[in-house]
């Protein structure tokens, strides 16, 4: 058997993030970016798979962060992750940007992040595992331990997604999805029909 | 490149997720060996219009399924490939970022030369996947989202003669049929009550006919239908049957005169330069009204140009025009670029001055 080698990426918000998992090696490239992830995304693996020298071939497994944040941002990565492990034949697996921001804390532990328009996202994390994801004011006061804002620091988001895709790759996973939380935004259309009349 | 070459084609400029595999041996026809194309017309049903973020959410969890269809119906191994053509614009920038990354992932992972292809290059380019078809010819799109002449001079030179101002002919036959409470798509049905109605009985204008030159304007043709009808519902309380085949019939006999006579004008520029085998190619959903297409067939005729329309499945979005653009520009030497970006603004004939219309299914072109 190959030894397992994890590329995981992450462009849910206004960075470009990479890491390489081998054993307990971690190769890590992260880039702030407002815009741009789209371009760069290939390029950073690439250049970060030749620092850590290793080959495309030597993948085992793909982790994704499936967001939330940016929709955008989220779709990039996922679509990338899709074309990436259909192509090597290897797994890819979604993580979201929550259950990132998790990793490695104590638990209890209350994940919060912006979500931008004055709103957060928030995720409960305990010992049993974790609560419904939600989007709440930004205002919002928590007890207890809280990670992202001024709380605990998390583990680079790219490392925590590669981390936790190792501990799943073993079992079938479902293929990664954008992980929203916010709608489309969509209106239905207001205008009713004419009244049709009986000849 | 003188051998046979095997193209995956991916798209995901609007509403339907398409992938397929096309190869193509010089000197034959070249072959479809899968094309799969999932719409998404139920999603957006409810919204009276294509929404980007709705439209975009599906692809980027569609896409991968229709390639691995692809592959196995065409029993055709990503090993096999020659090189991957995906849709790089113009359209919905959501959904062509998905297919682009997906297409460049699967580049990085298998190797393979990933060629950008411009989504109404796909359409011009059909009927040489279909017919051979030999430049230069004269190709109109005539879908939900576009309307154009184009000269198609090779497989890069597009000439544009003309083109909508404002709404593509397609999203006003399905804005007609919204506002009379015919189902959606509305082109086929607006066609259906059309057949049975009287065209004179309600004017509707021919807007742009008294002008020059090929641009074409179907927003007020819009705009006459809503006053038309409300006319009658302000005499009547509503709408009966014969109302509503009436208009429908008034609708579809201006869009297709202005067709026809815009087509007339461009077939005089395309002949000037004196093709060996003169053919007007049709593209786009809209191409399938039988009205419009009678009108455009009496108008080759008049001018001793072929007609050539091909399949309605081949005319409307689908991703064999796709690869076979990829391999018409690899062809050509065009090997493509790992460092492909998605543009959702695209124009095919950049030397054109810029079209004012921006549609309701966003910006095109
Ligand atoms: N028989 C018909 N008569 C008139 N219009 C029709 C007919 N059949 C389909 N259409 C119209 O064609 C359009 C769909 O065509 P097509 O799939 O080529 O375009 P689109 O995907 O909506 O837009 P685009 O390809 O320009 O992005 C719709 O607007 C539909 O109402
Ligand atoms: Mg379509």
């Amino acid at each position: 058997m190959r030894p397992n080698l994890v590329l995981a990426f992450d462009t849910s918000a206004a960075h470009c993030a990479a890491a390489l998992l081998s054993g307990d090696r971690v190769w890590l490239k992260s880039e702030a970016m407002e815009k741009g992830q789209a371009e760069r995304l290939m390029p950073l693996i690439t250049e970060l798979l030749a620092e850590a020298g290793k080959a495309l071939a030597d993948i085992t497994a793909i982790g994704v962060g499936t967001g939330p944040g940016n929709f955008t941002g989220v779709r990039i990565s996922v679509a990338a992750a899709r074309g990436l492990a259909l192509g090597l034949g290897v797994p890819a697996i979604g993580v979201t940007r929550l259950e990132a921001m998790a990793f490695g804390l104590p638990r209890p532990v209350t994940v919060v992040e912006d979500a931008r328009r004055d709103e957060v996202y928030v995720q409960r994390f305990d010992a049993g595992g974790a609560g419904v994801a939600q989007i709440m004011a930004a205002g919002v006061t928590f007890t207890g331990a809280v990670a992202g804002r001024d709380g605990l620091q998390s583990l680079p988001i790219a490392e925590a997604i590669a981390r936790i895709a190792a501990a799943r790759a073993g079992t079938a996973q479902p293929r990664p999805a954008p992980f929203y939380l916010r709608g489309a935004d969509a209106a239905p259309s207001s205008d009713p029909p004419p009244v049709i009349l009986e000849a | 490149m003188t051998g046979s070459l095997t193209f995956l084609g991916i798209e995901s400029s609007c509403d339907d997720t398409a992938a397929a595999v096309v190869r193509h041996v010089p000197g034959q026809p070249a072959q479809i060996l899968a094309s799969i194309v999932e719409g998404q017309t139920a999603l957006h049903a409810a919204f009276g219009g294509v929404v980007p973020e709705i439209a975009a959410r599906a692809h980027a969890e569609r896409l991968d399924h229709c390639v691995e269809q692809a592959l196995a119906e065409s029993a055709v191994a990503l090993a096999d490939l020659d090189g991957i053509a995906v849709t790089a614009g113009p359209g919905l920038i959501g959904g062509v970022l998905s297919g682009v990354m997906l297409a460049r992932g699967l580049a990085l992972a298998t190797g393979l030369p990933i060629v950008g292809v411009n989504h109404l290059a796909g359409h011009a380019l059909t009927p040489r996947l279909t017919d051979q078809l030999a430049f230069p010819y004269l190709m109109l799109l005539v879908s939900g989202g576009h309307c154009q002449f184009l000269i198609v001079h090779s497989e890069h030179r597009f000439e544009r003669l003309g083109g909508t101002i404002d709404d593509a002919p397609g999203e006003a036959f399905d804005k007609t049929a919204k506002l009379l409470g015919l189902n959606q798509p509305g082109g086929p049905a607006v066609q259906t009550e059309a057949a049975l109605g009287d065209a004179k009985r309600f004017a509707f204008p021919r807007p742009l006919l008294d002008r020059p030159g090929c641009d074409m304007s179907f927003s007020g043709l819009k705009t006459a239908l809503l006053r038309a009808r409300d006319a009658v519902i302000a005499e009547k309380g509503g709408l009966t049957v014969q109302d509503r085949r009436d208009l429908c019939a008034g609708f579809q006999a201006a869009v297709a005169d202005v067709l026809a006579e815009k087509t007339r004008r461009a077939l005089e520029v395309y002949a000037a330069l004196n093709p060996a085998r003169p053919a007007l190619a049709v593209a786009g959903g809209v191409a399938a009204n039988t009205a419009v297409r009678a009108r455009l067939q009496t108008t080759c005729a008049q001018a001793g140009v072929e007609f050539l329309a091909p399949p309605l499945r081949l005319c409307t979005d689908n991703a064999a025009m796709i690869a076979w653009a990829g391999i018409e520009r690899f062809r050509a030497g065009d090997y493509g670029s790992a460092d492909l970006v998605a543009r959702p603004r695209w124009p095919l004939d950049a030397t054109a001055a810029p079209l004012l219309g921006s549609g309701k299914k966003g910006a095109k072109a």
